[in-house]
C-alpha cells in the first residue's frame, strides 16, 4: 500500500470522530481529522485529502461557509454530514458544491457506498476518460451515440428525455438538486420549474423502470432532488 | 311628568295645526250630514246628541285630550246652534233641551278625557314595551360579544340611538392599551360644552366611562337612567369576558401541565426501553465472559441497530412536535407527484410492510400536489405504522386517491383495524391518546397528531372514518 487514499473528516463531535476515524482506517484509508471548519480548511490546503467528510453544523463556519471556500481552490468530493429535517440547508450546500450527503444517524455501508461512488467519480473525473457507455440491470445507455436499450431493444425517447436522461446518467451516484438539473437540462431561466422536471421523470420512469413507483434506477431524493444509481 | 315619549310623537306624527283643523273638520262635517238627513227626516234632539258623540269620540281616540275637547265644544255649539229650538240662536227655550245639553256637554268631555288618557297610557305602555325590548336586544348583543372592542361598538351605537347627541366618546381601560371609540355627528359641538359623563363600574372598580355631549337639548332625567342601565350593562359584559378569558387561561395552563405529565412519563417508557435493549445487547457482547456464535452476536446486533431506528424515529417525532407546537413547522411547499411519494415510502418502510399487503391505487397521472415531500412522507410513514399497529398481521392497506375538487386531492388510507368509538374518531389526533389505554402498544403517542399537525400546516384538513371491517384515514391536499 504505498500511497493510500487520503480522507479528511471535519465533525466537531468527537464521539463520530472517534467512530469514523475506527472503520475508515480499518477500511485501509488514511484519515485526518478536523473538529472546526477554520482548521479543516487548513488541513484540506496542507494534507490534499482525496476525500472531504463534512459535518454542516461546526462550532465556527457552517457547512455552506466551509463548502464555498474549499471549492474556490479544491475538487475533491465532498460528503456532507447533516441531521434530519433540514432539506434547505442540504439544497443549499450542494449546490455549493457538495457532492452527496447522509443524514444523521446513518449505516456505515452507507457512508462507505458513497464513499466509493465520490471517489470513482473523482478518478474518472481526473482520468478525462468520460464514460459514454453506462449499464445497469436491464439498461445501456450509450451517451454519444444517442441511444437507449431495455432489454436490448431499443427505447424511444423525446429529446429532452434523453437530456435529462444523459445529464443525471453522467453523475452516477451523485445527488443532484432540482435546480441542478433545471438549470442544466432546461435553461437556469427555469430552475424553478419544478413541475416540467416532475412530469419529465415520470415519463422515463414509466419508459425505463420495471416499477414505475418503485424506481430502482432514477430514485428520488426527498425535498432535494434525484440521484441516478446504477446495480453495484 | 313623564316627557312626551318618542313612541307616542310617532302615533300622531301629523302637525298639531292639521289635527285641530281635522278635528274641526270632523265637528263640521257630523254636522253637515246631520242637517242633511234632518231635511228629510225628523230625528229627535236626543238621537242627535248621541250622533254627535260621534266626533268627539273619533278626535280623542285619534289625537288624544285636548283636540276630543275642542270637538265637544263645537259639538255642543252646532247641537245647540242648529238642532235645538230655536234654531238658528244659542238660546235654548224649554228646560229639557237644556238638561239634553249639559247632559251632551258633561258626557262628551267625561269621553274625552278617559280615551284620551287611555291613549296616553298605551302610549306610555307601548314606550316602555319598547324601550324594554330595546334593553333586551342590547344585552343579547352584548352577551354575543366576543370582546372588549365589540362592547365598545355596540354600546356606541345604543348610546347615539338613544340619545341622539352631537359626539359620543367612550373609553375602556382594558389591556394592554385602552380601547377609545366615539362617533361624531356635529363636528364643532364639543368645543365649550361640557360632556355628560357616565362611569362603567363594576365590583371590581372602574372599567370606564361614556361621554356625551349634546348641547341644545340638555340630558333628561329618563334618559341619564337609560345610560346608567347601558353603562351598568355594558360593565357586567366585560367582566364576563374578563372572567372567561381568566377561566380559560387557567385551564389552558392546567392543561398544558397535564399533557406534560403525560409527555414525561410516556417518553421515559419509550426511550427507556430501547435503551435498555442497547446497552444489554452491547455489553453481553463486550464482557468477554461468552464466546458468542456468530448467529447470536449478528441477533444481538441486528436488535441494537433496530432499537437505534427505533429511537431515532421517536425523537423525530417528538421534534416534530415540539416544532408544530411552536408553530414552526413551514412546509416547504413544491410541485409534487403523489405517486412518488407513495413510492418513496413504500421503498423505505418496505421491510416493516411485509406482514401486510399494501394495495395502492393512486394513479401517476393525478395532478401534481402543492406539498412538502419529507412532511407528506412522514404523514404517510406514520399513517401506515398506525395501520399496521392495530390491524391483523397479513390484513390489507389500502391507499387511493382521486381529484376532489379544482383545488384538492382527496386521499383515503384504509385499514383492518378494529373499529373506533364514534365519540374517539376526532381524539385519535390528540397527543397520547390511546384507544385503549391499558393496553401495551409501543409507540410515542405522537404519529397521528404530527399527521394532522402536517396536513393542517398545508391547510388542509385529516379526519377518520368507522367502514366495514376496519377504519379509514381521509385527508385532502391542495393542487399545486
Amino acid at each position: 500500500m504505498t500511497n493510500p487514499t487520503h480522507i479528511l473528516v471535519i465533525d466537531d463531535e468527537p464521539q463520530i470522530l472517534r467512530a469514523l476515524k475506527t472503520i475508515l482506517t480499518a477500511k485501509q484509508f488514511h484519515v485526518s481529522a478536523a473538529t472546526r471548519g477554520e482548521e479543516g480548511l487548513t488541513l484540506a490546503a496542507t494534507g490534499r485529502p482525496d476525500l472531504i467528510i463534512l459535518d454542516m453544523s461546526l462550532p465556527d463556519l457552517d457547512g455552506i461557509q466551509v463548502c464555498k471556500q474549499l471549492r474556490e481552490w479544491s475538487t475533491a468530493p465532498i460528503i456532507i454530514l447533516s441531521v434530519r429535517d433540514s432539506e434547505k440547508d442540504k439544497v443549499a450546500v450542494l449546490d455549493a458544491g457538495a457532492d452527496d450527503y447522509l443524514t444523521k444517524p446513518f449505516g456505515i455501508e452507507e457512508l462507505l457506498a458513497r464513499v466509493r461512488v465520490a471517489l470513482r467519480h473523482k478518478s474518472q473525473v481526473a482520468g478525462g476518460e468520460k464514460n459514454t457507455m453506462i449499464r445497469t440491470g436491464k439498461i445501456e445507455i450509450d451517451l454519444a451515440g444517442f441511444i437507449v436499450r431495455k432489454d436490448k431493444a431499443e427505447i424511444s425517447l423525446t429529446a429532452t428525455e434523453f437530456k435529462l436522461l444523459a445529464y443525471l446518467a453522467s453523475h452516477v451516484g451523485r445527488v443532484l438538486t432540482h435546480q441542478m438539473i433545471l438549470s442544466n437540462v432546461w435553461d437556469p431561466a427555469e430552475a424553478d420549474k419544478i413541475e416540467y422536471l416532475r412530469v419529465y421523470m415520470r415519463q422515463l420512469r414509466k419508459k425505463l423502470e420495471d416499477d414505475p413507483e418503485q424506481p430502482k434506477m432514477l430514485m428520488t431524493e426527498p425535498g432535494i432532488g434525484y440521484r441516478f444509481v446504477t446495480e453495484e | 311628568m313623564m316627557p312626551i315619549p318618542q313612541r307616542a310623537r310617532q302615533i300622531s306624527n301629523l302637525p298639531v295645526l292639521a289635527v285641530y283643523l281635522l278635528t274641526l273638520g270632523f265637528s263640521f262635517a257630523t254636522c253637515a250630514i246631520l242637517l242633511g238627513i234632518n231635511r228629510f227626516v225628523a230625528i229627535n234632539e236626543t238621537t242627535i246628541a248621541l250622533i254627535f258623540l260621534l266626533p268627539v269620540g273619533l278626535s280623542a281616540t285619534l289625537w288624544g285630550l285636548f283636540p276630543g275637547i275642542l270637538a265637544a265644544f263645537i259639538c255642543f255649539l252646532t247641537l245647540n246652534y242648529y238642532f235645538i229650538q230655536p234654531v238658528g240662536s244659542l238660546t235654548v227655550h224649554t228646560s229639557e233641551d237644556l238638561v239634553v245639553l249639559t247632559a251632551f256637554l258633561g258626557v262628551t268631555i267625561v269621553i274625552s278625557q278617559l280615551v284620551g288618557m287611555i291613549k296616553h297610557n298605551l302610549a306610555a305602555a307601548t314606550d316602555r314595551e319598547f324601550e324594554a325590548l330595546r334593553l333586551y336586544e342590547f344585552s343579547a348583543l352584548l352577551a354575543m360579544s366576543q370582546n372588549e372592542q365589540s362592547i365598545g361598538h355596540i354600546l356606541l351605537e345604543k348610546v347615539d340611538q338613544t340619545l341622539q347627541p352631537e359626539r359620543i366618546e367612550i373609553l375602556l381601560e382594558a389591556t394592554p392599551q385602552p380601547i377609545l371609540v366615539s362617533i361624531e355627528h356635529s363636528p364643532t359641538a364639543n368645543a365649550n360644552v361640557k360632556p355628560t359623563v357616565e362611569p362603567l363600574q363594576s365590583a371590581r372598580g372602574l372599567l370606564g366611562e361614556i361621554r356625551v355631549w349634546r348641547a341644545g337639548n340638555p340630558i333628561k332625567e329618563i334618559e341619564q337612567r337609560l345610560l346608567k342601565i347601558f353603562a351598568s350593562q355594558s360593565a357586567l359584559a366585560i367582566e364576563r369576558l374578563r372572567l372567561a378569558d381568566a377561566a380559560s387561561k387557567a385551564r389552558v395552563i392546567e392543561e398544558s401541565d397535564r399533557l406534560k405529565s403525560s409527555l414525561l412519563s410516556s417518553v421515559s417508557h419509550e426511550l427507556r426501553s430501547p435503551l435498555a435493549a442497547i446497552k444489554a445487547s452491547v455489553s453481553s457482547l463486550r464482557s468477554g465472559e461468552v464466546e458468542w456464535e456468530a448467529e447470536a452476536r449478528t441477533e444481538l446486533l441486528t436488535t441494537v441497530e433496530e432499537e437505534i431506528d427505533h429511537l431515532n424515529i421517536l425523537v423525530g417525532n417528538l421534534l416534530d412536535m415540539s416544532r408544530i407546537e411552536a408553530g414552526a413547522l413551514q412546509p416547504q411547499k413544491k410541485p409534487n407527484q403523489l405517486s412518488e411519494i407513495i413510492g418513496a415510502v413504500r421503498g423505505r418502510m418496505r421491510k416493516q410492510l411485509q406482514a401486510h399487503m399494501l394495495d395502492v391505487d393512486v394513479p401517476d397521472d393525478l395532478p401534481l400536489v402543492n406539498v412538502d415531500f419529507v412532511q407528506m412522507e412522514q404523514v404517510f410513514t406514520n399513517l401506515l405504522t398506525n395501520s399496521m399497529k392495530y390491524s391483523p398481521s397479513g390484513s390489507s392497506i389500502q391507499i387511493s386517491a382521486s381529484q376532489k375538487d379544482k383545488h384538492n386531492l382527496q386521499i383515503r388510507l384504509a385499514n383492518k383495524s378494529t373499529p373506533v368509538p364514534e365519540a374517539d374518531l376526532e381524539k385519535m389526533f390528540d397527543k397520547f391518546y390511546r384507544i385503549n389505554p391499558s393496553e401495551r402498544v409501543t409507540g410515542s403517542g405522537l404519529g397521528l397528531s404530527i399527521c394532522k399537525g402536517i396536513i393542517e400546516a398545508h391547510g388542509s384538513t385529516i379526519w377518520a372514518e368507522n367502514i366495514p371491517n376496519g377504519l379509514a384515514f381521509y385527508f385532502t391536499l391542495p393542487l399545486a
